[in-house]
């Protein structure tokens, strides 16, 4: 992994890493979240166990849209000057609640033109024995030092 | 190979724009958001105790989308739906007391084969703009509709 204070462009080539960042969601953080569109959040899939399991879940998950959202804090975290341009995932399997998320990312592309300085990377969220449950790619921005 | 044949849906809605309304976003959504997610940047998060701005964080507006109401598109298959994948392309940032507008659109339905059988995907399209008539973010989202195991 690079030090990643700071970086620009220049300082990243193809196959450094992103992350790893750790995370654990938990019922309280899914009730925060849903508590924002609803005040008093009613029993769903993503709070409650048995409208999960009635739903043919085998437990209450962690909502999509906190998934992406920390699968986009991975990459604003790495580094102050970064600019997330575009992230695009795919939803593999459910995530549970407190569970051990590793979420972690691998530059894949650089864009060879001057006029941008544009970087694609490949992300993921894992379960701590490395079973993929987002998979996805990200577009990025740093500034160039010239 | 992905198809749409034989898949029973509303084929009117494809491509037909609506209007999800306008939100207006405040500091306190904004840092809520950001709490709930694990966020640790303060540029997201304020500073306790002073009038700092925030900005929302890239993924914000997807917590609208989630919550827009959308025609129903009368998919006759499968009993349980699930997010599938997201894509989001940030535009510009959302600050507070921005008023977004959403228009989203159905893009496509599909079906697919997989190891647990059919799944039916349905891709909505959905563009938010600010009070300035600025695009702010477009949003890409896929829903996959199966049986229950």
């Amino acid at each position: 992994m690079i030090d990643s204070s700071n970086l620009f462009y220049e300082d990243v080539d193809l196959g450094d890493e992103i992350g790893p960042i750790q995370r654990i969601v938990t019922h309280e953080n899914v009730l925060d979240f849903i508590s924002i569109r609803e005040k008093t959040p009613k029993p769903s899939r993503f709070t409650s166990k048995d409208v999960a399991v009635k739903e043919g879940l085998d437990a209450a998950i962690v909502p999509g849209v906190m998934n992406i959202a920390m699968m986009s804090q991975l990459i604003t975290s790495w580094t102050p000057n970064v600019r997330l341009k575009k992230i695009d995932v795919v939803f593999r399997q459910t995530v549970p609640h407190n569970t051990i998320l590793i979420l972690k990312g691998i530059i894949t592309e650089k864009v060879d033109d001057p006029s941008t300085a544009e970087i694609g990377c490949d992300i993921t969220m894992e379960t701590e024995s490395g079973v993929k449950m987002i998979i996805g790619n990200a577009i990025l921005a740093l500034p160039r030092k010239f | 190979m992905t198809t749409d044949e034989g898949i029973k849906y509303d084929r009117s809605l494809l491509g037909k724009s609506h209007n999800i309304g306008t939100i207006k976003v405040t500091k306190e959504m904004i840092i809520k958001f950001s709490r709930s997610t694990g966020e640790t940047n303060e540029i997201h998060l304020g500073n306790e105790g002073t009038q700092q701005t925030v900005i929302a964080p890239p993924t914000m507006c997807n917590m609208f989308v989630t919550g827009a109401s959308r025609p129903d598109i009368k998919l006759d298959f499968g009993d349980i739906n699930l997010f599938a994948g997201q894509s989001i392309e940030c535009k510009s940032d959302i600050k507070p007391g921005d008023v977004l507008e959403g228009k989203t659109q159905l893009e496509s339905v599909y079906s697919k084969t997989g190891r647990s059988g059919k799944m039916v995907f349905s891709v909505w399209l959905t563009t938010f703009v600010n009070q300035d008539s600025k695009e702010v973010a477009i949003v890409t989202e896929s829903y996959v509709r199966r049986n229950k195991r």
